[in-house]
């Protein structure tokens, strides 16, 4: 019965959603409503709830054990740190909220991004190399598209920048468009199964 | 520490930009016909339109996204284009009114009059189809706290069939389901200004129509500065990848020198 419930919802819910997503119905449209903006926010909190818990309860079990403890006292700080601030002075314009995030959580992931560079300066020449005839191949299309980025192609030759234009609107596109369709056939299939109870990972017990 | 060689890799990428940056040197960028094509779907739309921004991204893309929606921003507004901004990541939201106030502010906008600020709602999916059937009950009030009702710019407004159109600044996969459930399901025209990562994950819809003109990283957002004739940090932030990319492709060649040689002797594997 644990196991019942839920899929029976689980199937209930997938059918009426699919129904009102192509329905023009006027009452149609009111319950996508209720459910969109109402039932669907207050997952999305429980969710919220749930993730502070698990990370809270993850960094004290750390903390305990003496694993990355400085990290892990800086991790639950913020967690604590920010709905406090937040409840207390809101989120809008001027707030102490919006100034630890505009000067610290921006700066810090900005960073963290901006790391990538140095990482494709390393893997460009430690790794970067035509071993085979697939790497060439691949080595080439990146090159022509670096040059032609950069401007440095037409430089060149007018035929650079074209022969990257190439590779984006062929081979990459035709790769791009295979991808995206074999993840609707599967989000399709995934979506069945879960919704006629065939797939029942989701409930935990790896489907038994 | 003995140095190794990414160590002096990481030096030059360093020396490079900031002697670029230094310099001054100022690339000469030719706007591509798709940033073009954005430029002039801005243009085409009448003044006093009402165009919905939705700050689709995180603050770490904000290098990126800042002058991408800054010129996006400053055009729709001296455009006269009046502005409806939302946020579908809950850091788009912080960053997206401070931009939309700074530029706003620029033009002598009004906030409620000439643009106006929605805020964050959870949950995409949900909430662009939500708007789709009503925006008012997705907002049933505005970032500052004022009623949707009471706002002056906001009256008649009611779903996608009221805006012209919807343009998504993201560094992710947002724009996806701007394309798949605000364009497909309620056949509202989307543009997508994005960073230079995603452009090839969304080559595919611009070429269906689906997506109706995109912008792409900071070369785009350097190409339409050039196209609005306002200087923004774009150009500046090309400069320097430009000359990273320039550094890449040297380090590349190098490598594959080195590799070669020593195959050559017998050393390679």
């Amino acid at each position: 019965m644990r196991r019942r419930i839920p899929q029976l919802v689980c199937g209930f819910v997938g059918v009426l959603l699919f129904v009102l997503y192509f329905s023009a119905h006027p009452t149609a449209g009111a319950i996508n409503q209720l459910i969109l903006v109402e039932y669907w926010q207050i997952i999305f909190a429980f969710t919220l709830i749930l993730g502070a818990v698990g990370f809270a309860r993850v960094s004290l079990t750390a903390i305990e054990r003496g694993v990355d403890r400085p990290y892990r006292i800086a991790g639950l700080a913020g967690l604590i740190l920010m709905p406090v601030l937040a409840i207390a002075w809101g989120i809008k314009g001027d707030s102490p909220f919006m100034w630890v995030f505009d000067n610290v959580q921006v700066p810090m992931q900005s960073t963290v991004f901006a790391l990538l560079a140095f990482f494709v300066a390393s893997a460009s020449l430690r790794g970067f190399r035509a071993r085979s005839v697939p790497a060439a191949v691949l080595l080439a299309s990146a090159l022509l598209t670096l040059m032609a980025r950069s401007d440095i192609g037409s430089a060149f030759s007018d035929y650079v920048p074209a022969a990257a234009d190439w590779v984006r609107n062929y081979p990459s596109m035709s790769a791009r468009r295979a991808i995206l369709i074999g993840i609707g056939l599967g989000s399709l299939t995934t979506s069945l199964r879960v919704i006629l109870g065939i797939e029942r990972t989701w409930l935990g017990g790896g489907g038994k | 520490m003995k140095l190794q060689s990414r160590h002096y890799a990481f030096l030059g990428l360093a020396v490079v930009v900031v002697a670029a940056m230094a310099l001054g040197f100022r690339p000469q960028i030719k706007p591509s016909p798709e940033t073009t094509r954005m430029y002039q779907y801005l243009e085409s739309l009448p003044e006093g339109s009402v165009v919905m921004v939705s700050f689709d991204h995180e603050a770490s893309a904000l290098p990126e996204i800042r002058p991408l929606a800054a010129a996006m921003l400053r055009h729709a507004f001296s455009r006269n284009l009046r502005l409806i901004g939302v946020a579908l990541l809950a850091e788009g939201t912080g960053v997206g009114y401070g931009l939309m106030r700074e530029v706003a502010d620029e033009y002598r906008k009004e906030y409620g009059i000439d643009y106006v600020f929605l805020g964050f709602k959870p949950q995409y999916i949900a909430a662009i189809l939500s708007m789709g059937e009503s925006i008012p009950a997705t907002y049933p009030e505005d970032y500052l706290g004022r009623p949707y009702r009471d706002i002056p710019m906001l009256e008649g407004i009611n779903t996608y069939a009221d805006i012209a159109g919807v343009v998504s600044i993201a560094d992710g996969s947002l724009t996806t389901h701007w394309i798949e459930y605000g364009n497909n399901r309620y056949g509202i025209k989307v543009a997508a200004f994005v960073t230079a990562a995603m452009v090839t994950t969304y080559d595919p819809y611009l070429s269906s129509g689906q997506l109706y003109a995109m912008v792409g990283g900071l070369r785009g957002a350097a190409e339409y500065e050039n196209l609005i004739g306002i200087g923004g940090s774009g150009a500046r932030g090309m400069l320097a990848q430009m000359v990273s990319h320039w550094y890449v492709i040297l380090l590349i060649l190098i490598g594959n020198v080195i590799y070669f040689r020593d195959r050559r002797k017998g050393r390679g594997r």
